[in-house]
């Protein structure tokens, strides 16, 4: 009897470990969250070949690379596809004067300041960080987007002032 | 004892970035005029909005938890009709020898390529050590996680942090500011000049008492005004190399106003 209860303490900790390390990893590494509309990255970059910034088109002047607003959406699918129910989705909120209420994948602490402009400018390319998109349907997040991971490229190539701590923290 | 001194003094500058000053672009230094400040603390209100600090209410002014980063001294010298009320502001001296970086066992506060002496808030276990060592009492320390009421928290400066629980911190020079102009300075490929950035307090001074710039640079504001004859810096017999300079006031020594000038000589 006692080692029954045992057993099953040992159990439900285990399972609990389970729960607990998989919300985790959902939240980090691996993080692939269902969007509001289901938008799949490989069509638009990948087999129409859209550059990453026709969209996001701040990545290169901006701290943020920026979700584009749905009038970027509309301004090709007023024509394109208009059938579509995905499509139809985002004409509703265009309609309702509303945005999408897309979920971050990419997601810093507060306490990080990462510019897109630099990265961009010093001609590093988008998929380094962020992985193939244009082969993903669902975006996932493949960086780990911990410290040590930007200090391997902070590292690796030549950073002005690249390893000092207030560079990237306020 | 000059001997001990000595050696202790080259440790210190071996904990230093290699090169500082000469292989790095800039040295931030501030020039307050005081003969031009007149004590109205608008600088202290810029502060509190630029800087995210929390106003933490009259019970905890009262046993010195204030958190201005900067502050003004008020110094009163002479009886009622001869009064002379002289004001220096006071922030952090960013010292090229600071006394709070020996201090930390953690490494949280150091000296960074730009001659600023930073915090790092993650790093920070909150031994106040560095408060201690301070020589100018500039050091704040969140004794509480502070909270904002439900409208303010929307005036937060999104550039920085908002410090927690047991978090030493003080004036950074405003280094979110110096951040983009050095970002937008990198865009046209030249480097920072004067103009491109304020601070807070130099933003809000009315009468632009205070200057802040680049040393390195010899024709930049700070280094004219640091030429000056009124030049001074806090405390400068301790050694500490503070970055902050100060403009002395010059005041008329005379006795009795209503004399007109000279009756002072005798």
């Amino acid at each position: 009897m006692k080692n029954l209860i045992i057993y099953i303490i040992t159990a439900v900790i285990f399972v609990v470990t389970l729960g607990v390390g998989y919300l985790i990893a959902d939240q980090y590494l691996g993080r692939a969250p269902e969007q509001p509309i289901n938008f799949s990255h490989r069509i638009h970059a990948g087999d129409n070949e859209i550059p990453c910034m026709y969209c996001h088109s701040y990545a290169e002047r901006a701290r943020v690379s920026g979700v584009p607003n749905v009038q970027r959406c509309m301004g090709c699918h007023k024509i394109i596809k208009t059938d579509s129910p995905e499509i139809q989705k985002v004409a509703g909120y265009w309609d309702r004067k509303e945005p999408i209420p897309w979920i971050k994948v990419h997601n810093l602490p507060d306490h990080v300041v990462f510019p897109h402009k630099r990265h961009v400018k010093a001609g590093r390319k988008c998929q380094e960080c962020h992985g193939p998109v244009e082969t993903m349907d669902v975006v996932k997040r493949i960086a780990p987007l911990k410290m040590g991971w930007c200090l391997k490229c902070h590292g690796k190539y030549d950073v002005k002032n690249g390893r000092e701590c207030w560079t990237c923290h306020t | 004892m000059s001997g001990i001194l000595t050696r202790i003094k080259d440790k210190l500058k071996s904990y230093r970035v290699p090169g500082y000053r000469t292989k790095f672009d800039y040295k931030w230094t501030m020039v307050v005029d005081l003969d031009r400040c007149s004590g109205c603390e608008a600088c202290v209100v810029a502060c509190y909005a630029e800087n995210n600090l929390p106003v933490v209410g009259k019970r905890d002014c009262d046993v010195s938890r204030r958190f201005s980063w900067i502050r003004i001294e008020r110094y009163v010298e002479g009886e009622y009709p001869d009064v002379k009320v002289k004001f220096i502001p006071i922030m952090c001296q960013h010292c090229d020898t600071a006394p709070c970086e020996i201090g930390c066992p953690v490494y949280a506060t150091y000296h960074n390529q730009d001659g600023l002496n930073v915090q790092v808030y993650n790093r920070c276990v909150g031994t106040f050590t560095c408060a201690t060592y301070c020589t100018y009492d500039v050091r704040r320390f969140n004794w509480f996680t502070y909270k904002w009421d439900a409208p303010l928290e929307q005036q937060l400066n999104p550039d920085v942090t908002v410090r927690e629980m047991g978090v030493m911190e003080k004036c950074t020079f405003c280094i979110q500011r110096i951040r983009v102009a050095k970002d937008t300075a990198k865009d046209e490929g030249r480097k920072v000049t004067d103009g491109d950035m304020q601070t807070a307090c130099m933003q809000s001074c009315p009468t632009d008492a205070i200057t802040f710039g680049d040393m390195n640079d010899p024709n930049s504001k700070v280094s004219k005004l640091a030429k000056s004859p009124r030049r001074y810096r806090l405390l400068e017999e301790l050694d500490t190399d503070p970055s902050v300079i100060y403009l002395k006031r010059v005041m008329d020594d005379k006795k009795g106003s209503g004399n007109g000038h000279g009756s002072s000589h005798g």
